[in-house]
């Protein structure tokens, strides 16, 4: 009983730790967001604010691109879902269903691909985006997303599949289902959650994403590209609105899909 | 319930995505009603904190009239990249005008992204922009690759508090290094604090503070004076100076902010990174020349140009563009919201914000101190432009932050910085003079 206790107790303590590990500095960067300007150099500062001011953060919302930027963001983010989920799918499911030859090979490759950096590719890329007219376009940005993101959804997706019993689709198919029906009918299905959590992942590399966003866009750019070029060189008081700005997002994402994470982990 | 509000935040989501697909694909708004050609980008890399964008893009630009203009800003090497990406594509891109400092066009030149844009230099005649600063302007040849936009410099900043520890008979008005370092010193021995700050995080600028203030005002050079016995006197004094600096340094990339909060007393930075500071507590502050050396008070010279791209959509708006940045009144507007200095000769206005009053107040005394040099930032680097700071910067951290003997790194990062200046053929500049080859590490 009383180690049962303990156990409880070392349990919730050590996550109410972790919870405050993470949310003190967001609550700081928060406070200091909506510090007036003037304040914001106090020293020590108050853990608990004693003025208010959103002159900071309206200035920082109103510059130019900052709040398109976060419909850009979306908008490459669902590009690069269905890019990827629709290039990603395919290939899993042949790596989970089939034995054909090279396919150690060809897992291996997918994952090199990550190895590859792309800083030394920035000048020929922009070059050959802007000889294509894709340059400045968020098309262009979800193309190269879609690329980074690849490997990882084909190793997820596979991954997936694998979890899905191939007899399932067998006994379709002996029901009178085609190939492609039994797929779609009930492999499909079956995937879904894990699928949903391959396109969470997905987004999140692309949220994320800066360097490809910043050589490939001039006046359509995505959030973290337009945030970090004016935010490194501005005044401090902008850097913490820029922050929680951009933490805010992220945070209210997680919150809605937590649950598809904890499926991604296995614990359904 | 649930279901109801999931699929609600399904709609809320589609419909933004929705509103960005229909925003994105209209070009930004602007110009007039009477037809002015393309739009256009304007980018630049200075400028880049967000303040100073948005008063560019409110005020300054706010009497043009041209065609749609775009201001873009970014880190250095962004934009640089993509006015190069753009001028190897060819044909017509979206860069109409480019403003970058001085030394950042070496490497574009060569690579042929510009425009001659003699004529429109010669149509700004009358505004007497200073003869030197155009012959800069050729980048080396003899077209005019670009028209001097503004300039700025560096100085130093002090606290008043710390006003009472100068040392005797120090006028802070024509400090020297030796007399810094005193202060430095009586200000941690009265007070127990370390008050000299160095902007020396990752994006500060310290190598530009060795490349124009330190080494030529020890040594009277700095490439071909880099190893030089002045030089080790310089190292051992800057050795001395950190003793009393604060060891937060290197988390500084602008002195404005350690100089607000009072973690420094003292610093010298570039303008655009002071100003705050003036501005908002002037009468905390005094700004003053930046100290001299036994060779002389050297200071930096910056100037920001303003060229064509070959490929720029729009050419006739690029030159409505620089004439507009060149009247006297924009150019005036541009020192009192962005704090950068006219290049054609204007009458300041008597009402100048605080801070900015002794901001010129202290450029024009540094300028005019009877022991002033000038020198350019570096020139003729091109894309080793980056290799020579770092070197530099290596030199420093290597010295002062590690303590490693002073003859040994000056070899080291000596032999580094000529193999720099002779894979580059880099001449000398500046303070070092001319050479006919390249230049000679000493």
């Amino acid at each position: 009983m009383n180690a049962r206790v303990l156990d409880r107790s070392l349990l919730y303590g050590s996550a109410i730790f972790l919870a405050i590990w993470v949310l003190v500095p967001f609550y700081l960067i928060a406070i200091s967001a909506f510090t007036p300007q003037a304040k914001i150099f106090d020293y020590p500062k108050p853990l608990v604010p004693t003025s208010f001011s959103t002159e900071t953060m309206q200035f920082f919302l109103e510059a130019r691109g900052v709040l398109p930027s976060v419909l850009n963001s979306l908008l490459v983010a669902a590009f690069t879902i269905v890019f990827g989920l629709a290039l990603g799918t395919p290939a899993g499911y042949a790596l989970a269903r089939f034995r054909f030859r090279g396919r150690e090979a060809f897992q291996v490759i997918v994952l090199a691909t990550k190895m590859f950096p792309i800083a030394i590719l920035s000048i020929p890329l922009a070059v050959t985006f802007l000889q294509l007219g894709l340059y400045d376009n968020l098309v262009s940005v979800a193309l190269v997303h879609t690329a980074m993101a690849l490997p990882f959804i084909v190793l997820v997706t596979s991954g997936v599949f694998v979890a899905v019993s191939h007899e399932l689709e067998e006994a379709a198919q002996t029901l009178g289902c085609s190939r492609w029906g039994a797929f779609l009918r009930v492999a499909l299905p079956l995937a879904l959650p894990g699928l949903a959590a391959a396109a969470i992942f997905t987004f999140v590399i692309s949220w994320n994403e800066v360097f490809a966003a910043t050589i490939l866009t001039l006046r359509t750019r995505t959030l973290p590209a337009q945030v970090l070029a004016s935010l490194s060189t501005s005044p401090l008081a902008f850097k913490f609105a820029g922050g929680l700005f951009m933490v805010l997002p992220a945070i209210a994402f997680i919150f809605l899909i937590r649950k598809y994470l904890m499926n991604l982990w296995g614990s359904r | 319930m649930r279901g109801m509000s999931s699929r609600a935040s399904a709609l809320v989501a589609a419909a933004a995505i929705l509103v960005t697909a229909c925003s994105t694909t209209g070009t930004p708004a602007g110009g007039g009603a009477v037809d002015q050609g393309k739009p256009f980008v304007f980018a630049s890399t200075q400028f880049s904190p967000v303040t100073e964008q948005e008063n560019m893009r409110k005020k300054i630009l706010a009497a043009y009239q041209g065609a749609s203009v775009d201001f873009i800003t970014d880190q250095s090497a962004v934009i640089l990249n993509r006015i190069s990406a753009e001028a190897k594509a060819g044909g017509e891109q979206q860069i109409g005008l480019v403003g970058i400092e001085n030394g950042e066009f070496a490497a574009l030149v060569a690579a042929g992204a510009f425009d001659d844009i003699t004529k429109i230099a010669d149509k700004h005649k009358d505004q007497k922009i200073p003869q030197d600063m155009l012959t800069l302007g050729k980048v080396g040849g003899s077209a005019q690759v670009y028209i001097p936009w503004m300039q700025a410099t560096y100085f130093m900043v002090a606290s008043k508090q710390a006003l009472q520890y100068l040392p005797t008979g120090a006028d802070v008005n024509a400090l020297t290094y030796t007399q810094l370092v005193a202060w430095a010193k009586n200000i941690t021995d009265k007070t127990g604090q370390k008050k000299f700050g160095f902007p020396l995080a990752t994006d500060g600028l310290i190598h530009r503070l060795i490349q124009g203030y330190f080494y030529p005002s020890y040594t009277g050079g700095l490439v071909t004076t880099y190893k030089s016995a002045d030089a080790v006197t310089m190292w051992n004094d800057m050795k001395e100076l950190w003793k009393y600096s604060n060891p937060q340094s290197t988390t500084y990339s602008k002195l404005s902010e350690p100089l607000q909060s009072g973690e420094i007393w003292l610093g010298i930075d570039h303008v655009a990174r002071l100003i705050d500071v003036l501005k908002a507590k002037p009468d905390d502050f005094v700004a003053v020349p930046a100290p001299a050396g036994p060779k002389g008070r050297y200071y930096m010279s910056v100037v920001i140009g303003l060229g064509v791209p070959k490929s720029s959509p729009n050419k006739a708006g690029a030159e409505a563009l620089i004439d507009h940045l060149l009247k006297p009144e924009t150019q005036i507007l541009t020192l009192r919201e962005n704090s950068f200095f006219p290049v054609v000769s204007v009458t300041m206005p008597s009402d100048l914000n605080k801070g900015l009053q002794l901001e010129a107040d202290a450029v024009a005394k540094q300028a005019s101190a009877k022991d002033a040099k000038v020198v350019p930032l570096p020139v003729g680097l091109g894309a080793k432009g980056g290799e020579f700071n770092k070197a530099i910067t290596d030199t420093f951290v290597r010295i002062v932050l590690k303590n490693e003997a002073v003859p040994t790194v000056l070899d080291e990062q000596g032999a580094i910085i000529q193999k720099i200046m002779t894979d580059g053929s880099v001449k000398c500049w500046g303070p070092d003079g001319s050479s006919s080859g390249p230049c000679q590490v000493k």
